[in-house]
């Protein structure tokens, strides 16, 4: 974790009628860092991700990513300039392989994709990478198998590994763990970890344990709020963050 | 391998037929089977954005149309050169889809198919209005286009170059389909969301297949002209658009023998009912009905998996 | 082109505009709640018309012929609801477009065999026919009938949409389905009252249609495609919506076919004018589409929440 800061948060407000889903958040992000958002269910989590990916816009508030101002640019855009994202409740390609879809995501950074004749299958420069990818998330073997017959911790995989093939500057990863079974989790706690020198990642997580092991910051959402916001151990013990949440759970 | 098999016969057996025709005395199958070629012509066009895009173009008709009257207007003015009638056709054909997809692309779900349909029969009607040729009659073919080194007026050589012509556009599609290009059509088509989260914006991609498709469609309406020797604003009818689109649903959506297998299938039936009762329709209609309650996947599902 | 003109042709507008309406209040109910596209709603119009006047002659009664219009309508409506749509329910929109095509050739077809392609004539009970005079024109009874009897539907739909508790579930159902039917309201008794709304409201345009306008098999499309127009400038789902849209698509479509080659001789040759005036009043409620979608890609009352 260096000290650049790579996305500013200033103040985002969203509201759905009388519901604040977000009420003025503010945090700042550094290049390199980790780190997590917790919080009960309904606190926001998903809708903060979603107005940083820019599939939903904020009522009031800023985001600065490497000093642009991306708060009203579209989803695509801010992918092309580096933010990916992964999704909760799966979103891949089911029809294609997981080659091919990976592939894709290479594709959406290598190039004009205004390319009418060539087979996108046989491209090397698009097949290479995702290769390289998938073998990084572990599905290595698992490279022509339709993505709509893949085990479900496999989907997971194929989220983070879509994400990582667009070369990112920064990771949102909503909930990768969700559904996963003991030992899919912990495989994909290792994977993450393995990302951390490289990425800079923003990570929603339900998990304590890969929370604890993962972050090196964490803020707590709850009722759109952040409450607190620091190292691990000094959120652990933030009586405020035990009120509200940690002492539902643990 | 079933893939190659299918077009393989395919060809053999459409190019064999005018020899079987006249050979046997059944002439009148020429006429028959090329009407049926220049449909599945039309059907290649739709599948592109309908099969592959998923785009819901309830308007289809309307680029024939415009292909039609391309070469039929040209013609009625005493213009018969074969490179600028087709070509006035599709490019005309294309830059209409460049407006229409312009306006409706922006759209999805049922307003896409409520505009493009509303738009195909504004050029309906616009047809009709126009009394210099024909109104809602329609005007007789001058005469057909003509080219340099082969004779439309021949109803053989006819059948030879829209046959070279189906297959071209078969394999155009074909290779569009596995292109960069194609596979960010197809993406979107499965997964939005998905699609514009790793960097990729659909609308541009879905409007230069729209036109392209319409380009298409152009061609497919010039050869129609000249098959029936008559222009009339009848092909922009909506339900020739709803004609073509069973054509691709029946034969199999998003697959390269579905639009050639729909377009036959269809119009073959079509025929024999025809042949049955001139109310054919009342028996078609059902039959519609039930196919896609019943049978959504199509029929070239044996022929062919997913591209 | 005097005042007098003008206000006639206006009011021929609005009748135009309020004919779209009773078709377009049925189909964007049923798009907006039930989510389900019926391209058949033109050929319950055309059912309308045809049993409104076969029993109207029959009977030598213009009400008996009225009723039975009304009631044919439903209950076809209703035998194609159970038979067909029940089926389409979850099935995406164009395997909806598709099989309700597969009606629309069906019932034209049907229409032709019973009562033959040509154009079917009826003739208006005594009553009914004949002139009013008012602000300085004199115009058909029957007109002015329709007008009044779409506009007393619009204020008894506006007060059943706003003031009861049906309408209530309606509205909430245009714009959140999956909500309504979780409340546990019975969605399939929602859904069948919606859709014989509907259908006795395109039965209703029909039977009235069919006395002024030509009666033969494929009428109902037609006007079916204009009625999608109203719906598109004015949003799905939404009532408000419909009646704006129909009226400014009458009365806009109803001027240009009226006055547009006048207007367009004073800036072109008569001869070019004669050509393009219908052509363009022909495409003029489609560019207005067209302009309404660029400004307001939901139509400008859009009904749908999320």
């Amino acid at each position: 974790m260096t000290d650049e800061v790579l996305l500013e948060v200033r103040e985002l407000s969203k509201s759905f009628g009388a519901l604040r889903a977000t009420d003025g958040v503010t945090f700042d992000v550094r290049k390199g860092e980790t780190h997590a958002f917790i919080g009960p269910n309904g606190a926001g989590k998903t809708t903060l991700i979603s107005q940083l990916a820019g599939n939903l816009l904020p009522d009031t508030g800023r985001i600065l990513f490497a000093g642009e101002d991306i708060t009203a640019l579209p989803a695509p855009k801010r992918a092309r300039r580096g933010l990916a994202r992964s999704f909760q409740i799966t979103s891949i390609y089911p029809e294609f392989t997981a080659l091919q879809n990976v592939a894709l995501a290479v594709q959406a950074h290598s190039g004009s994709s205004f390319r009418f004749w060539g087979d996108a299958r046989k491209d090397r420069t698009l097949t290479e990478p995702a290769r390289q990818v998938l073998e990084d998330v572990g599905l290595g073997e698992r490279t022509d198998v339709l993505a709509a017959n893949l085990a479900h911790g496999e989907h997971r995989q194929l989220e983070v590994a879509m994400a990582l093939a667009t070369r990112p500057r920064l990771l949102l990863l909503d909930e990768p763990m969700a559904g996963m079974g003991a030992e899919e989790s912990q495989r994909m706690i290792a994977l993450l970890s393995s990302l951390k020198r490289r990425q800079t990642i923003i990570l929603v997580e339900h998990d304590m344990d890969a929370v604890f092991r993962l972050a090196d910051r964490i803020s707590v959402l709850v009722y759109g709020r952040i409450i607190a916001t620091g190292a691990p151990d000094e959120v652990r013990t933030n009586p405020e963050v035990r009120a509200a949440y940690l002492g539902e759970d643990s | 391998m079933r893939r190659y098999l299918f077009w393989v016969v395919l060809t053999l057996a459409l190019a064999a037929l005018p020899v079987w025709a006249q050979a046997t005395g059944n002439t009148f199958y020429i006429e028959l089977v090329r009407r049926m070629m220049i449909f599945a012509i039309g059907a290649i066009s739709l599948n592109l954005i309908l099969g592959y895009g998923g785009l819901v173009s309830f308007g289809h008709a309307a680029f024939l149309g415009t292909g039609g009257y391309a070469v039929g207007v040209l013609a009625f003015y005493g213009i018969f050169d074969g490179w600028l009638q087709w070509g006035t056709a599709i490019f005309g054909s294309a830059l209409v889809a460049l407006f229409i997809g312009a306006v409706s692309i922006r759209t999805s779900g049922i307003y896409f198919i409520m505009i493009t349909l509303a738009f195909s029969q504004m050029l309906y009607y616009l047809g009709i209005s126009i009394e210099e040729y024909g109104g809602d009659d329609g005007i007789r073919l001058k005469a057909r286009s003509q080219f340099p080194l082969v004779d439309l007026t021949d109803a053989v050589q006819f059948y030879y170059v829209v046959l070279a012509l189906m297959l071209a556009c078969a394999l155009i599609v074909h290779r569009i389909v596995h292109s960069r290009f194609g596979m960010v059509l197809r993406a979107a088509k499965s997964n939005e969301a998905r699609t514009r989260a790793i960097g990729f914006s659909p609308y541009a991609y879905r409007l230069a297949a729209f036109v392209i498709a319409g380009a298409m469609g152009g061609l497919a309406g010039a050869l129609l002209v000249n098959q029936t020797n008559y222009l009339t604003p009848e092909f922009m009818n909506w339900t020739r658009s709803g004609e073509l689109m069973f054509m691709v649903i029946l034969g199999g959506m998003g697959t390269s023998a579905g639009p050639v297998v729909g377009a036959f299938a269809l119009l073959i039936l079509e025929d024999v009912l025809a042949g049955m009762t001139e109310y054919f329709l009342v028996i078609l209609g059902p039959l519609l009905v039930l196919s896609v309650i019943f049978f959504r996947r199509g029929l070239a599902g044996i022929f062919s998996r997913h591209d | 082109m005097s005042a007098a003109l003008v206000f006639e042709q206006m009011l021929n507008g609005v009748q135009l505009g309020v004919m779209l309406f009773l078709l377009a209040a049925g189909l964007t109910l049923v798009l907006g709640i039930m989510n389900i596209v019926n391209l058949a709603h033109g050929s319950l119009y055309m059912i309308g018309a045809y049993f409104a006047i076969t029993v109207g002659q029959w009977s030598g009664s213009f009400l008996l012929g009225v009723l039975a219009g009304l009631a044919g309508t439903l209950l076809v409506g209703m035998v194609v609801e159970l038979v067909v749509l029940r089926a389409l329910y979850d099935r995406d929109h164009l395997d909806q477009v598709l099989a309700t095509f597969g009606l629309i050739l069906f019932f034209n077809e049907l229409v032709a065999i019973l009562w033959g392609r040509f154009a079917l004539f009826a003739s208006l009970p005594t009553y009914l026919q004949g002139h009013v005079e008012f602000a300085g024109i004199i115009y058909p009874l029957f007109r002015l009938v329709i007008i009044l009897v779409g506009l007393a539907v619009a204020v008894l739909l506006w007060y059943v949409v706003t003031r009861t508790r049906l309408g209530m579930l309606i509205r909430a159902g245009a714009s959140n389905r999956t909500m309504v039917s979780a409340l546990g309201i019975n969605i399939r008794m929602l859904y069948t009252v919606v859709f014989g709304f509907g259908a006795a409201l395109a039965g209703l345009a029909g039977l009235m249609a069919g006395q002024i306008y030509t009666v033969q098999p494929g009428m109902g499309e037609m006007i079916l495609i204009q009625a999608f127009v109203v719906i598109v400038i004015g949003g799905i789902g939404s009532i408000r919506g419909a009646l704006v849209g129909a009226l400014i698509v009458g009365v806009v479509d109803t001027l240009a076919r009226a006055f547009l080659k006048p207007l367009l001789t004073l800036a072109l040759t008569p001869g070019a004018a004669d050509t393009a005036s219908p052509a363009i009043a022909s495409m003029l409620i489609y560019l207005l589409m067209a302009l309404v979608l660029a400004l307001r890609p939901a139509g400008l009352f859009p009904a749908r929440g999320g």
